[in-house]
């Protein structure tokens, strides 16, 4: 979150040389009116993301425990942190994790979108219950399917018994299928939302250009590929970062739904920091994940922007 | 302190119309200022006897005992008019999660019931203060306390506690199944070789799909008062020893149990795999588990929801019959001072009084923390079936005194037993390797 937030604040252009004097004082009017109007904002980002940040760097230093007195503890944590089988654990969980619900989170989203961009009796229904999940807390939604899912008293295993398939000891506790289960929540619960971006996406492409490629001969998929995706790469590009940032930050259906196990099969990164912080009683642990977490999602949402730059594409 | 605070306000009111902004700076100021006023007459380390003390009292007794506790909290403020207690019930999940925090804010409880087993991980973190002070008063009737109670609160050498209750856990076991399968409902299994015998009339598969619809038992594998750790009693093993110094996890005793009962569960379905706590008490209440071993506090439910059950000591292992004692004890965190202290022990003299400890058995069900007043309690059949003395004195406490008691069930023994249940491998291989790890937290 934290880089996406620095991009959308960044500060104003200092006003541009000018040669005339009237000019630039108007213009340097204009820049101190614009940092006054950000001030609120960046008080906000400073008070609320940027000091825990910095405290977190420093507490990662520490074997804080939140009631002794932090003791000075150099790179001990992360020493510790590169040599624990429950990080290195946590860390290929949150990349599967990643790996499975960005992709599919995106591409579903496209999809539904290019769908619910035509136009059909019951549209704006089927629209508003796609978009229900991301208006509801992620927790209530997964207690709701871990209810769903429940061996004994779900209504989605009853109805999978009656079709044949049989879980005995229900999705939720079984190694194999806890992950995908919480995946599934993940991506029900946000496709919602990336699809009214790039429903908002598809409006803003002009119809002229669909008919020039028609009348080019261009087939349906043709021109979904050659017209309408190169330009939705502005928002393709927003959509990949947050749904990104989103799925290494996964926790609140986890938490809810599996805790992790079972046998730590579902723990994650902030999962892992959770649990070294507020069970184990390890803040300064925890603030040591924490930061290699951020630095982790810095470098990938660095990587992504620097890829779609290239890729940009406008008409 | 006060002349601070009035010259604030002479110079906010002197500039207020000049600037709003810092009339509210100011006003912010002086609200801190009363603050610190507030904060420092309650300060102080010695013992003021007569000061009106309202203590905040943190637990997790959301059940049918809940009315109970608070029963006894409005007695003993009734009872006097200087110490108000209040009860604060919350789940016990987010009392854990909240009481480290607050207590760190300074702004959190006066006293905190928690787990006897989870008490030396914030004791050693210094969230408690020692209180072997209480035991040296003998005002406090402390020798009438059952010593399993009394001693479940011990770490390094301290007492950190005092008992809230002493609960052991018994063998429910649902009649109508019993005699729906053909069993007699008057000869629940004493041991485990009868219990196994009965598993393929008591797990019952209607439909052959491979999922039974009843099972025998039900035995919770994770967020649950321990189910598995006294089997491994049973059999001569344990987690840890009595002194609490080496792993015995992957001891002759500890793996033959281990192996009787993954075995039991894995491939006989005696029970379902990866459950909770909560999940094994919703199966025997719904008549899905046949039996289910677990304390007290489940009668009123069990009760309510019709179910025709029968309460026995758990089945023997090849060597012992020890039940597991589920100590909740009382905690007074290190930043209260000497009068909180002071009016906190009133309390806990007052809950185990023979007048508060009557009370509390009979509303809860939960065996009262001293044998004397059992013979006054009449209303409630169930303290007297927990607190039987073969059963009180057949029971332990799980990793008692051992800080890295909550590290080792939840991040160590719970997860491998899972792996075992899902057959990621051999119960030998798995806790070996287990074992290891808990003899490096002993040591840390």
């Amino acid at each position: 979150m934290t880089t996406l937030q620095t991009a959308q604040t960044a500060p104003p252009q200092a006003a541009a040389a000018r040669t005339d004097a009237p000019r630039r004082h108007r213009s340097h009017r204009k820049a101190i009116t614009a940092w006054l109007f950000l001030t609120p904002a960046l008080l906000v980002l400073a008070a609320f993301t940027l000091y825990p940040m910095v405290q977190a760097a420093y507490l990662s230093l520490t074997n804080y425990n939140l009631i002794r007195a932090a003791e000075w503890v150099g790179l001990d944590n992360y020493v510790e942190l590169f040599g624990d089988p429950a990080f290195w654990n946590a860390f290929w969980n949150t990349v599967y994790y990643a790996a499975v619900v960005t992709p599919v989170t995106i591409g579903l989203a496209l999809v539904l979108a290019v769908f619910l961009d035509r136009q059909f009796a019951g549209r704006a229904f089927v629209r508003t219950a796609i978009f229900l999940p991301f208006i509801v807390s992620l927790g209530i939604i997964a207690i709701a399917w871990a209810f769903l899912l429940d061996p004994n008293i779900g209504l989605l295993s009853y109805w999978l018994s009656q079709v044949g398939i049989v879980s005995g000891q229900g999705v939720l506790s079984d190694p194999q299928w806890a992950m995908p289960a919480v995946m599934f929540v993940g991506v029900w619960k946000n496709v919602g939302f990336y699809m009214v971006i790039y429903l908002a996406g598809l409006q803003s492409i002009p119809e002229d250009l669909h008919e020039a490629a028609r009348l080019d001969g261009a087939n349906a998929w043709q021109r979904f590929r050659n017209v309408t995706l190169p330009l939705l790469s502005n928002q393709t590009l927003l959509v990949s970062v947050m749904a990104l940032i989103a799925s290494l930050q996964a926790f609140d259906q986890i938490y809810v739904m599996t805790h992790g196990g079972p046998f730590f099969r579902t723990e994650t990164l902030v999962m892992l920091i959770y649990r070294e912080g507020f069970q184990e009683l390890r803040f300064g642990y925890g603030a040591a994940i924490s930061w290699v977490l951020l630095i982790f999602v810095f470098l990938l949402s660095m990587i992504q922007y620097g890829y779609s730059q290239r890729r940009q594409v406008r008409y | 302190m006060h002349t601070h605070h009035s010259s604030d306000r002479r110079r906010t009111q002197r500039l207020r119309s000049v600037l709003i902004a810092g009339g509210a700076m100011a006003a912010a100021a002086s609200l801190l200022l009363t603050g610190c006023t507030g904060a420092g007459a309650s300060g102080g380390s010695t013992n003021d006897p007569d000061a009106k003390v309202t203590l905040e009292f943190w637990n997790g007794f959301t059940g049918p005992d809940g009315p109970a506790l608070e029963q006894v909290v409005d007695d003993f403020n009734a009872s006097q008019d200087r110490i108000t207690v209040k009860a604060n019930i919350m789940p016990w999940d987010t009392l854990y999660q909240k009481v480290l925090t607050a207590a760190a804010g300074k702004n959190g409880p006066d006293i905190v019931a928690m787990s006897a087993s989870r008490l030396p991980q914030y004791a050693a973190e210094g969230l408690f203060q020692p209180i072997d002070d209480y035991y040296e008063n003998p005002d406090f009737e402390s020798d009438a306390l059952a010593d399993a109670a009394v001693s479940a609160s011990m770490f390094d050498g301290e007492n950190y506690g005092v008992p809230v209750n002493l609960a052991t856990m018994l063998m429910y076991y649902n009649m109508d199944l019993f005699t729906a399968a053909g069993l007699d409902p008057e000869a629940p299994p004493t041991t485990w070789d009868e219990f196994a015998a009965m598993v393929p009339k008591l797990t019952v598969d209607e439909n052959g799909d491979g999922k039974p619809e009843q099972y025998a038992i039900a035995l919770a594998d994770h967020e649950t008062v321990p189910m598995y750790p006294p089997l491994l009693w049973n059999a001569g093993g344990g987690i840890v020893s009595e002194d609490g110094t080496t792993s015995e996890l992957d001891s002759e005793g500890s793996l033959e149990a281990l192996n009787f009962w993954v075995d039991l569960v894995k491939n006989k379905q005696a029970s379902p795999i990866g459950l909770a706590g909560a999940d094994a008490d919703k199966l025997f209440q719904t008549g899905k588990a046949a039996i289910e071993i677990v304390g007290p506090w489940m009668t009123t439910g069990f009760n309510d929801a019709g179910l025709n059950f029968g309460l026995a000591p758990a089945f023997a292992g090849p060597s012992d019959q020890i039940t597991l004692a589920d100590v909740v004890s009382m905690a007074v965190p290190t930043s209260a001072d000497e009068t909180t202290k002071q009016a906190a022990y009133e309390f806990f003299a007052y809950w185990n009084s023979k007048e508060g400890q009557t009370t509390w058995a009979e509303g809860s069900g939960f065996p009262p923390t001293r044998a004397d007043v059992s013979s006054d309690i009449t209303g409630n059949p169930y303290p007297a079936v927990f607190g039987a003395p073969d059963v009180v004195d057949n029971s332990r406490v799980l990793l008692p005194g051992i800080a890295a008691g909550g590290t080792i069930m939840e991040t160590i023994f719970n997860p491998a037993l899972q792996k075992a249940l899902n057959g990621k491998g051999t119960v030998d291989d798995i806790f070996t390797e287990a074992s290891k790890q808990v003899q490096a937290e002993l040591d840390k």
